[in-house]
C-alpha cells in the first residue's frame, strides 16, 4: 500500500514534468535535453528556502517556480534566435552546465553528496508527513497542472502553438507575435517543472545531482514519447508507464550493479522503437 | 611555465577533438543530421580497441580494427534507423530524438558489459615522457595523438577535394535534390559518409583514453565541445572546425589557471553563447 | 490623383551577386486589382517580401496610406492593413481549416496563457463568437462544407481558397495574393476568378502575382510589369499586352518556365 502510494507521488510529479516537456518538445517542436536541469534548480531552491529558512513550503515553491520561468525563457531564448540545430548544442550545454554546477558547488547543493534531510512539506500549518497525506497534495497539484494544460490547449493560445510548430513564417504573416508566444510556452513549462522540481525535493527529502542530469532528461523525453506527444493523456500515460518499468525490470534477472545502465538502456531502446514505429507513442498525436 | 604546459596540453585536446569536430561535421553538412550518436561511436571505438588489446592484439592493430567496427556500426546506424526514418518522412525531431535514444543505448550496453568505472589501457609505453624541452613534458600517446591527428586533417582536407568520392560527397552535401536526379546516388553517398565518419572519429577515440582511460559516457562532453567548434569555426569548413577545436581546448585548458577543471564546460559553454550572439554563422563559413 | 495608396520607391536588394530588386518603384490605386507579372526571377515574391517586413531592403520604402512602414515587423503591417498569402500556400497542415482561419484573427482573447488559464469562461465565449466569424470567412470562399476537414485532406484547390480566407482573417485591407491561379483547373480558377472580384466589390484592394495572360486580361485593372528587379512598364491590361518589347520579355520568359 505505502508503495503504490509513493508510485503514485512520484508518477504525479513527473506527470507535471511531462507537461513541462510535451508543452516544448511536442507543443512547439523545440528539441530539448535540459528540462531536467530546470527540474533540478526548482528542486534546490525549494531545498535550500526549507532548511536555512522559516519560508514555508507555498511560498518557497511559489519562488522556485518563478526563477525556474525566468531560467526556462533565458534557457530557451536562443532557439528563437538561431536555428533548431544549434538549440541542440545549447540544450546539451545547459544540461551538462547545470550538472557541473549542482555537483561542483558543494556550499549550495551539497555537490555530488547531495541534500539528505530535507523537510517534508508545510501547508497552511500542517505538516504533510505521512504518504497519503503527500499523495493528496501531488494530487491535487498534477490535477491543477493538467487542467492548466487543457485550458491552455483548447484556447487561442494553444492553437497558435501548433501552428508555430507547423510553420512560424506564415504565422507571423498572419500577424502574430511568434516571439511572445514561444516565450510564453517556455515560461509555462519553467513553471511546470520548478513546482514538479520542489515537490520532488520535499517528498523524497533527499536530492542529489544524480536526479538531474542528462539520463533523467532522457528519461522525461522518453516519458513523453511513449505516453504521447501533444496530448494531456500521454503526457499521464507516460510517467505512470515508465515508473513501473524498473519494477518490471526487477522481475528479470539483472546484477544490480548493471541495473542502472539496464534502465536507461531501455529507456534509449523505447525512443528508438518508438520513433521508427509509433511516433505518435500511446496516446499522443505524431511528432 | 605552467601556462605553457597547459597551452602545451590544450594543443592536444584540441587535436584530438578537432578530428571529432571534422567527423561530425562531415555528416551534418552531407546528412544534415544532426548525429548526436556520434559520441557512442566515439565511446564504442575505444572500448573495442581496449578490449583487442586485452586479448594480446597489438595497438596498432587493434586501432586498426577498431576503425572497421566502427564504420560498420554507422553504416549500420544509417541503413537500419536514419534511412527508415527518411523514409517514413520523420521530421527533424523524430531523428533527432531517434539518434539521442541510440546514444543512450550505445553508452548504456557499454556501461553494461564494461562496468561505468574508468578502465586503462594496459601497456606501459603509452605513458612514457617525451620532453620538449624548457621542462614541457609530454606522453609518448599524447605527442602520437598530435601528430596522428593533424595527418587526419590533411588527410579529410585531401579527401574532400581530391578523390572523386569526397567530390561526390559535396556535392549531394551542397544540394542532395540535384545530386538525385544526375544519378550521384545520395542515399550511397550517406552510407559511405557516416562509414568514414565513425572509422575517423576512432583515432581521438582510441588515442585519448590511451590517455585519459575510458568511461562508457566520456563522448557526450567532447562531442558537444567538438559541435561548438563547428558551428563557431563555420558548418561546412574542415578547417574552421579543427581549428576552432584546437583554439578553444587551448582557452579550456589555459582558463585552469583561473578556476578549477570541473568549470571547463562552463568556459566552452562561454564561447559558443559568445559566437551565437556576434557571429552565428561561424568563422569560417563556407555558404 | 490623391495620395498614393501603396507607394514603392527606390528598393534595391542584393543577395549576394544577384540585384533582386533594382530601383523599384510603383503605386497601387486603392480599390483596384493590380496584377503584376512579369518572367520569372524578375523579383515579383521580392517585392511581395520587402512589402511585408519579411525582407529588409538594402534601399528604398514603402508607404501605405501615406505611412511609412518599411523596416516594421511582419505583424505591424499586417496589423497597419496588409497580408500577404504564399506562392507554396504554407496552411497548417494538421488542423482545421477553420482553425487555420482562426489563426489569422486578430486580437483574440485568450491568445495570451494568463487569460486562458485564468478567465476560460471568457476565452470560451470569446471563441465560440470567433468561430461564427471563421464560418462566415469560409462560406464566403466557399469552404464552409469543409470547416472541420484538416487542411492536408483538402484538395489543392480548396487549399488555395482557405489561404484567401485566412488572409480575409486578419481584416487587412490591401491583399497580396502570390500565385492564386497557378494550378487550378478551369473549374476552380472561374470561381477563383469570381471570388477576387466579390472581394473587389466589398472594398479590398489586390495585388495579384499572375503569369496566366488570360487571368490578368479578365480580372487586372492595372498591370504592373517587371523585370530584373525593375519596374518597367504600368498600365491597362490592353496597353501591356500590346506593347511589342513586353510581349517579347514576357513570352521569352514564358516559354523559358515550360522549357526543359
Amino acid at each position: 500500500m505505502d508503495f503504490l502510494l509513493s508510485y503514485l507521488v512520484l508518477a504525479e510529479i513527473y506527470v507535471l514534468l511531462g507537461l513541462s516537456t510535451n508543452l516544448l518538445v511536442g507543443i512547439v517542436g523545440i528539441f530539448s535535453v535540459s528540462q531536467a536541469a530546470v527540474f533540478g534548480v526548482g528542486a534546490y531552491i525549494v531545498a535550500f528556502f526549507l532548511m536555512n529558512t522559516s519560508v514555508s513550503f507555498l511560498p518557497a515553491l511559489a519562488v522556485a517556480a518563478i526563477c525556474c520561468v525566468v531560467l526556462n525563457i533565458v534557457v530557451t531564448l536562443p532557439s528563437l534566435r538561431v536555428s533548431g540545430d544549434y538549440f541542440v548544442v545549447t540544450s546539451f550545454g545547459i544540461q551538462l552546465l547545470a550538472t557541473a554546477v549542482f555537483t561542483n558547488w558543494t556550499g549550495g547543493t551539497g555537490g555530488a553528496n547531495g541534500l539528505p534531510g530535507i523537510p517534508p512539506p508545510d501547508v497552511f500549518g500542517i505538516q504533510l508527513a505521512s504518504n497519503a497525506q503527500l499523495a493528496l497534495l501531488t494530487s491535487i497539484m498534477a490535477g491543477l497542472g493538467c487542467i492548466a494544460f487543457w485550458l491552455l490547449m483548447r484556447a487561442p493560445f494553444g492553437r497558435l502553438l501548433r501552428a508555430i510548430r507547423e510553420d512560424e513564417l506564415a504565422v507571423a504573416a498572419a500577424g502574430k507575435n511568434v516571439l511572445r508566444a514561444k516565450v510564453s510556452a517556455a515560461a509555462l513549462a519553467g513553471a511546470f517543472a520548478g513546482v514538479s522540481g520542489g515537490l520532488y525535493a520535499t517528498f523524497l527529502s533527499f536530492i542529489d545531482p544524480s536526479s538531474f542530469d542528462l539520463d533523467a532528461s532522457i528519461l522525461l523525453l522518453t516519458m513523453v514519447v511513449v505516453g504521447g506527444a501533444r496530448t494531456l493523456a500521454g503526457s499521464i500515460l507516460g510517467p505512470f508507464v515508465l515508473l513501473a518499468l524498473p519494477q518490471l525490470l526487477s522481475l528479470v534477472e539483472i546484477p544490480t550493479t548493471i541495473a542502472a545502465a539496464a534502465r536507461q538502456l531501455v529507456y534509449g531502446l523505447l525512443l528508438i522503437v518508438f520513433m521508427l514505429f509509433r511516433p505518435q507513442g500511446l496516446l499522443g498525436e505524431k511528432l | 611555465m605552467v601556462a605553457l604546459q597547459l597551452f602545451v596540453n590544450g594543443i592536444v585536446t584540441g587535436c584530438a577533438l578537432g578530428v571529432v569536430a571534422i567527423s561530425f561535421s562531415l555528416i551534418y553538412s552531407t546528412l544534415r543530421i544532426f548525429h548526436v550518436a556520434h559520441a557512442g561511436i566515439y565511446t564504442m571505438g575505444g572500448y573495442v580497441a581496449y578490449s583487442l588489446v586485452m586479448h594480446g592484439v597489438p595497438d596498432i592493430l587493434a586501432l586498426l580494427l577498431a576503425m572497421v567496427a566502427a564504420a560498420m556500426a554507422g553504416a549500420a546506424i544509417q541503413v537500419l534507423l536514419y534511412q527508415r526514418l527518411a523514409a517514413r518522412k520523420g521530421t527533424h525531431l523524430v531523428v533527432l530524438i531517434a539518434s539521442l535514444g541510440l546514444l543512450a543505448v550505445i553508452q548504456n550496453l557499454l556501461a553494461a558489459i564494461y562496468s561505468a568505472n574508468i578502465l586503462q589501457f594496459p601497456g606501459a609505453w603509452s605513458g612514457e615522457i617525451v620532453n620538449l624541452g624548457d621542462g614541457i613534458r609530454l606522453t609518448k600517446v599524447q605527442f602520437l595523438t598530435v601528430i596522428v591527428c593533424i595527418l587526419a586533417y590533411i588527410g579529410m582536407m585531401l579527401f574532400a577535394h581530391r578523390t572523386l568520392l569526397g567530390k561526390r560527397i559535396r556535392a549531394v552535401a551542397s544540394n542532395p535534390f540535384l545530386a538525385e536526379i544526375t544519378r550521384l546516388r545520395p542515399q550511397a553517398v550517406y552510407v559511405y559518409v557516416i562509414a568514414i565518419a565513425s572509422a575517423v572519429v576512432c583515432l581521438p577515440g582510441v588515442l585519448v583514453p590511451y590517455d585519459l582511460g575510458l568511461q562508457p559516457y566520456g563522448g557526450v562532453t567532447p562531442l558537444l565541445t567538438a559541435t561548438i567548434a563547428m558551428i563557431a569555426g563555420g558548418v561546412g569548413s574542415i578547417t574552421g572546425a579543427f581549428l576552432l577545436s584546437v583554439a578553444i581546448s587551448v582557452v579550456q585548458n589555459l582558463s585552469l589557471l583561473v578556476m578549477p577543471g570541473e568549470w571547463s564546460i562552463g568556459v566552452t559553454f562561454f564561447v559558443f553563447v559568445i559566437f551565437m550572439l556576434f557571429r552565428p554563422t561561424g568563422l569560417f563559413a563556407a555558404r | 490623383m490623391s495620395a498614393p495608396y501603396l507607394h514603392v520607391s527606390g528598393i534595391n536588394k542584393r543577395f549576394g551577386g544577384l540585384q533582386a530588386l533594382n530601383d523599384c518603384s510603383f503605386t497601387i490605386r486603392e480599390g483596384a486589382i493590380t496584377c503584376l507579372v512579369g518572367p520569372n526571377g524578375a523579383g515579383k515574391t521580392t517585392i511581395f517580401n520587402a512589402i511585408t517586413g519579411f525582407l529588409r531592403p538594402d534601399s528604398g520604402q514603402v508607404e501605405f496610406r501615406g505611412r511609412r512602414i518599411s523596416g516594421l515587423s511582419p505583424q505591424t503591417i499586417v496589423a497597419a492593413g496588409i497580408a500577404r498569402s504564399f506562392q507554396n500556400l504554407r496552411l497548417f497542415a494538421e488542423i482545421s481549416a477553420l482553425d487555420n482561419v482562426l489563426v489569422g484573427m486578430r486580437g483574440q482573447f485568450g491568445e495570451e496563457p494568463l487569460s486562458a488559464l485564468f478567465r476560460p469562461l471568457k476565452t470560451a465565449h470569446a471563441q465560440a463568437a470567433r468561430r461564427i466569424t471563421g464560418r462566415e470567412i469560409l462560406d464566403q470562399v466557399g469552404l464552409l462544407a469543409q470547416a472541420d476537414t484538416l487542411v492536408r485532406n483538402l484538395s489543392y484547390g480548396e487549399q488555395k481558397l482557405l489561404t484567401i480566407a485566412r488572409l480575409l482573417a486578419t481584416k487587412a485591407d490591401l491583399l497580396l495574393l502570390d500565385e492564386p491561379a497557378s494550378g487550378l483547373s478551369a473549374g476552380a480558377l472561374a470561381a477563383l476568378m469570381a471570388l477576387l472580384r466579390r472581394l473587389q466589390s466589398a472594398g479590398k484592394t489586390l495585388l495579384v502575382v499572375e503569369h496566366n495572360t488570360r487571368v490578368v486580361q479578365q480580372i487586372a485593372d492595372d498591370v504592373l510589369f517587371l523585370h530584373q528587379g525593375h519596374l518597367m512598364a504600368q498600365g491597362t491590361p490592353e496597353a501591356i499586352m500590346a506593347d511589342p518589347a513586353l510581349a517579347e520579355i514576357y513570352f521569352g520568359g514564358a516559354l523559358q518556365d515550360h522549357g526543359p
